[in-house]
C-alpha cells in the first residue's frame, strides 16, 4: 500500500458535501480547523453521527478524529449499502440532514440500501421528511433514477427537542444516471401539502390549512394540503407542528418549501436568555410558508432555492454528456456546492443569466461516474 | 452587458476567490484600528467572526434549506399580479415566451 495523499480542507463548512465528493471521487480528506475558535471545538454530535453512518455503509473506509475533533482524517471506502441497516441520527439534527447525503451515495452502492433512520422527522432547519417524498424523489426520476425501491416511509413522527421518529429509506441502485435538458420550468397547475402534528390537538393542522389556502385563494382552485395527525408512540416524544407545501408544474416540476414549529433544544437556548421563547401561532405559520412557496415560484427555476445543491451534484454526476438546467436565483449553498464539484470531480459549470426572466441558466458537462460495482446482467 | 454578466456570475461561483477574501482582510484591519482604543482587551473570536461573516461562508451551518427569505404580503394586488402568469390561471401565451 502505498501512502496516499490527502486532500487538505480548513474548515467546518459543507462537511456532509466534501465526504460525500470525496468517497464518490475516491480522494482521501484531511479537514483541519474544524471550529478552532468556538467555545465548544470540533465536530457537533451530527457531524460525527454522519461520519458513523459512512462507516455503516461503506467497505474499508477509515476515519480518524483527534482528541478536540478539530481535525479529521478521512479515507473513503467503497459503498456497499445493504439491507436493514439502523441508524440513529441523535436530536442535534433532523432525519432530512442525513437523508441528502445518504440519497446520493445509496444510487452508486453495491447494493440496494434501506435503512431505518430515527430521530427527528420535522425541524426548521432542514428539509422535512415530507419535502424529500414530494419534491426530492421526482427530481431524482427526471436523472434516471428508477421508481420501484426509492421510498421514504415515514413510521414515527419526532419533533425537537426529544425526537422519537422513525423513517424506512430504500434507494435503488443505479448504473449511471442519465443527463438532463431541464430548463422549462413550466406554469402552477396545482399545490399539494401535507401538514403534520405531534403531541398537540389536530385542530392546529385545519389552521394552518385554513391560513395557507387563504393566501392561494387568488390564484388558482386546485390547492389540497393533506393533514397527518399522530398520536401515541407514532407521535414522538415531543409537541410540535408543521407544513410543507409543493407546488407542481405543467412541465412537472415541483417546487417546495416547508417549515416546522416546536420548542428548541435546551442545549441551544442554555447560553442564550432563559425565558422561552413563544412558539409561532399555527396561522402564522401557514401564511408565512405559503409566501415562501409564492417567493419560490416567483424566482423561477426548476428547482426550489433548498434543491439547487443536490440538482447541481447529480448534473455533474452524469455520464459526459451535456446537462442543461434553469434555476431562480443562485443560493448560497448552491454556490458552495457548484465550489465543491469543481473542487472535487473537476467540473465547471457554464453559467448565464437570463435577463428576461430573471432565472440562472447552468450548463455542465457531467463527470461520468460509473457505478462500477454493479453486475453487468 | 449581458456577457459581462455572464463573467460576473462566472467569477462569483468559481473564480477571484483570493481577491475577494484580500479585500475582506483589509476591510477587516481598517476596522481594528478603529476600535483599538476602545476596547484594549477583544476575545478572540470577535474580529474572526466578523471577517468570517464577510468571507461568507467559514463556519456557517452546514444545511441546504434555504431559509433567508424575504416575505412579502401576498394580500398585495400588485404582487399577485406580478406572479399571476407563472400559475395555469394566468395567461398562457406571455409565460410561453
Amino acid at each position: 500500500m502505498g501512502k496516499s495523499s490527502y486532500k487538505r480542507l480548513t474548515g467546518s463548512q459543507n462537511l456532509r458535501q466534501r465526504l460525500v465528493l470525496a468517497t464518490l471521487s475516491a480522494t482521501p480528506v484531511l479537514i483541519e480547523d474544524i471550529r478552532t475558535d468556538d467555545t465548544w471545538p470540533g465536530l457537533r454530535r451530527h457531524e460525527v453521527s454522519f461520519l458513523r453512518l459512512l462507516e455503516k455503509i461503506c467497505d474499508d473506509c477509515a476515519v480518524e478524529i483527534n482528541e478536540t475533533g478539530t481535525k479529521l482524517k478521512f479515507k473513503p471506502g467503497i459503498v456497499m449499502g445493504g439491507r436493514n441497516l439502523v441508524h440513529d441520527c441523535g436530536l442535534t439534527r433532523s432525519i432530512g440532514y442525513f437523508l441528502e447525503p445518504l440519497i446520493v451515495l445509496g444510487l452508486f452502492a453495491k447494493k440496494p440500501i434501506s435503512i431505518k433512520l430515527k430521530g427527528i422527522t420535522n425541524d426548521s432547519k432542514d428539509p422535512s421528511v415530507d419535502t424529500f417524498r414530494s419534491t426530492t424523489f421526482p427530481m431524482l426520476k427526471r436523472f434516471g433514477v428508477p421508481s420501484e425501491g426509492l421510498e421514504l416511509k415515514i413510521e414515527n413522527r419526532g419533533s425537537p427537542p426529544l425526537g422519537g421518529g422513525e423513517v424506512l429509506l430504500a434507494i435503488p441502485v443505479v448504473q449511471s444516471l442519465t443527463a438532463v435538458k431541464w430548463t422549462d420550468e413550466g406554469m402552477v397547475k396545482r399545490i399539494r401539502g401535507v401538514t403534520f402534528s405531534t403531541r398537540v390537538s389536530s385542530q392546529f393542522e385545519n389552521t394552518m390549512v385554513f391560513a395557507a389556502r387563504g393566501i392561494f385563494n387568488s390564484f388558482l382552485p386546485d390547492v389540497h394540503i393533506f393533514t397527518d395527525h399522530r398520536a401515541g408512540v407514532h407521535a414522538g416524544n415531543s409537541p410540535g407542528y408543521g407544513i410543507s407545501l409543493v407546488a407542481e408544474t405543467t412541465s412537472g416540476c415541483c417546487l417546495s418549501a416547508d417549515t416546522a414549529i416546536s420548542y428548541a433544544h435546551e442545549e441551544a437556548t442554555a447560553g442564550l436568555e432563559d425565558e422561552k421563547k413563544e412558539l409561532m401561532p399555527p396561522d402564522e405559520v401557514g401564511v408565512q410558508i405559503a409566501s415562501v412557496l409564492l417567493g419560490e415560484i416567483e424566482q423561477g427555476g426548476v428547482v426550489d432555492s433548498t434543491h439547487q445543491g443536490l440538482l447541481f451534484l447529480l448534473c455533474a454526476l452524469c455520464p459526459q454528456d451535456v446537462s442543461k438546467v434553469r434555476v431562480g436565483r443562485l443560493s448560497p449553498y448552491g454556490i458552495e456546492t457548484l465550489r465543491h464539484i469543481k473542487d472535487f470531480l473537476g467540473v465547471q459549470f457554464v453559467i448565464t443569466a437570463d435577463p428576461t426572466t430573471g432565472t440562472v441558466m447552468l450548463k455542465c458537462v457531467g463527470c461520468g461516474l460509473k457505478n462500477l460495482s454493479r453486475k453487468v446482467s | 452587458t449581458f456577457s459581462r454578466q455572464t463573467t460576473n456570475l462566472m467569477q462569483l461561483v468559481y473564480g477571484k476567490s483570493s481577491s475577494v477574501s484580500t479585500k475582506a482582510n483589509e476591510e477587516q484591519d481598517s476596522s481594528d484600528e478603529d476600535s483599538d482604543g476602545d476596547d484594549f482587551f477583544r476575545p478572540k473570536g470577535d474580529g474572526i467572526k466578523k471577517h468570517r461573516v464577510e468571507a461568507g461562508n467559514w463556519n456557517v451551518e452546514d444545511s441546504s434549506k434555504f431559509t433567508n427569505h424575504s416575505i412579502k404580503d401576498w394580500n398585495d394586488k400588485k404582487l399577485i399580479e406580478s406572479v399571476r402568469d407563472r400559475f395555469v390561471t394566468g395567461d398562457w401565451s406571455k409565460a410561453a415566451k
